[in-house]
């Protein structure tokens, strides 16, 4: 699936924090949701892209990609289990 | 010929890619890191971040008429141009990967990171140097006072941790329902022309190296560049002190604990060899630390460096990344350490802080090298045992 085309049920607005609020927001915030649904975190920290997908692996949770589109942030996109 | 410089270009391209597009594994940078850092110290001195940091503080309140002091200029001072080449050298290395952009962190994060930056100045006063000469070069020089440092750093981020942690509950994460469709693709990708501006710094740093030699700055220019050496490795890697102590309380993740650990292995056996071998002074990096320094300077810095996100080299490679909120840490750490010492120097605190141990003094050169490597892999093991395990896991 092209991330693009990826409909979040959340969105998670962690741009400007740096480590590990992103991942502590996100760890957080997922566990409000429901099986299946998916998160969109949007962040600037480079960090991010090694602790999120880590974060899912050892979660459990699934971990669909990042979207750097030179929007000026990343957008990370999870699924929880 | 056509085809051959399209091999020679595609080559190019592919190598960048491998070098500055992946984050290199934690435990290369750790590695790496060690090497440069047995450099430095086979150069001059041994690695060192706060002392430059104080220097910038003594020059700025020197120049201001706040307190006299005899200062170097920054831009001769060892512990000064190691600290610039390490935050060119991030800045490079964010420009190179394409990831440098000025990320401006919102109200309360700023103000963590100011206050943050205060805790880190008194604690890097105490200990006589942050995680890197309070700890990582104090270990590597085999005095006492880094390994009691090491015990505040793992108290500090504790705390520092439960408090990020309290701030979670209190503010907890709002989440939006997707806004859809706002989707940008800017103008003019800037991130393109990054990489040319990352290797022009780089070249620019050698020439400025060649300058500092020919008027007789050798030693300093050759630590600017090890510095910008350190600061690529480190972000490339994203060798983090910080979450070397705090992640085994936070998520149980251990590979940054283990990159540090076995970073110091080398480099504490690199350092034993020169001092050893009688290149270096026996007392270098030995300070009176042990046991007050140590361990209160470690536990506060230790809370500072959780809350800032960035330790002593870690708030100086994030600078170089363009994090507004390390830039923030950098003043208020760089200015309180400056006016503690300072205070700490006139009042003669700082020869109460501890005793300088230098440990092969008590166990012979031999033996502190076997106990210094059976206590750093005691840590790697436990950080390991500790991820399977969730032993000491907070939540």
């Amino acid at each position: 699936m092209d991330l693009k085309d990826i409909k979040p049920d959340v969105t998670l607005d962690a741009r400007g924090l740096s480590c590990p609020m992103p991942l502590l927001k996100t760890k957080k915030a997922m566990k409000g949701m429901k099986p299946g649904q998916i998160i969109e975190v949007l962040g600037t920290d480079p960090g991010s892209k090694k602790d999120l997908p880590d974060f899912a692996q050892k979660s459990g949770n699934e971990w669909l990609g990042v979207l750097d589109d030179g929007e000026g942030f990343y957008r990370f996109y999870l699924r929880k289990k | 010929m056509n085809d051959e410089r399209g091999y020679l270009a595609r080559k190019l391209k592919e190598g960048h890619a491998s070098l500055f597009e992946r984050t290199w594994p934690s435990w290369v940078g750790g590695m790496l890191v060690a090497f440069l850092s047995i450099l430095m110290f086979a150069w001059e001195r041994p690695w060192g971040v706060v002392a430059g940091m104080r220097n910038w503080g003594d020059w700025l309140f020197t120049s201001l008429g706040i307190y006299h002091k005899s200062v170097q200029s920054p831009l001769v001072n060892y512990a000064s141009v190691m600290d610039l080449g390490l935050v060119f050298g991030a800045f490079a290395s964010a420009l190179l990967g394409r990831e440098f952009s000025i990320r401006t962190p919102p109200r309360l994060e700023a103000a963590k990171g100011f206050v943050a930056g205060i805790l880190m100045g008194i604690g890097a006063a105490l200990a006589r140097g942050c995680n890197v000469g309070g700890f990582y070069s104090a270990i590597s020089a085999l005095s006492l006072g880094g390994v009691a440092m090491m015990f505040g750093l793992i108290l500090g981020a504790y705390v520092g941790l439960r408090y990020l942690l309290w701030e979670l509950e209190k503010f907890p994460p709002r989440t939006t329902a997707p806004a859809g469709g706002e989707r940008s693709e800017g103008g003019f990708d800037w991130r393109r022309i990054q990489p040319w501006i990352g290797y022009a710094i780089m070249i620019l740093a050698v020439l400025v190296s060649f300058r500092y030699s020919s008027v007789a700055y050798t030693k300093s220019g050759g630590l600017l560049l090890l510095g910008l050496a350190v600061g690529i490795v480190m972000h490339r890697s994203r060798l983090c002190f910080v979450a070397a102590f705090r992640d085994p309380f936070m998520t149980g993740e251990s590979r940054q604990t283990k990159a540090v650990a076995l970073s110091l292995m080398i480099a504490m056996t690199g350092y034993a060899i020169i001092k050893w071998a009688g290149l270096r002074g026996e007392m270098v990096y030995v300070a009176n630390t042990f046991l007050f320094g140590g361990l209160v300077g470690g536990f506060i810095f230790g809370i500072g460096m959780v809350i800032a996100g960035g330790c002593g080299s870690g708030t100086l490679w994030r600078v170089g990344e363009g994090q507004v909120k390390l830039w923030i840490t950098l003043v208020s750490f760089s200015l309180t350490n400056a006016l503690v010492r300072y205070y700490m120097d006139t009042t003669g605190l700082i020869h109460k802080v501890g005793k300088a141990v230098f440990i092969p003094d008590l166990l012979s050169y031999k033996w502190t090298v076997i106990a210094l490597l059976v206590l750093l892999g005691l840590w790697y093991l436990a950080a390991d045992w500790n991820e399977e395990k969730e032993i000491v896991v907070v939540e």
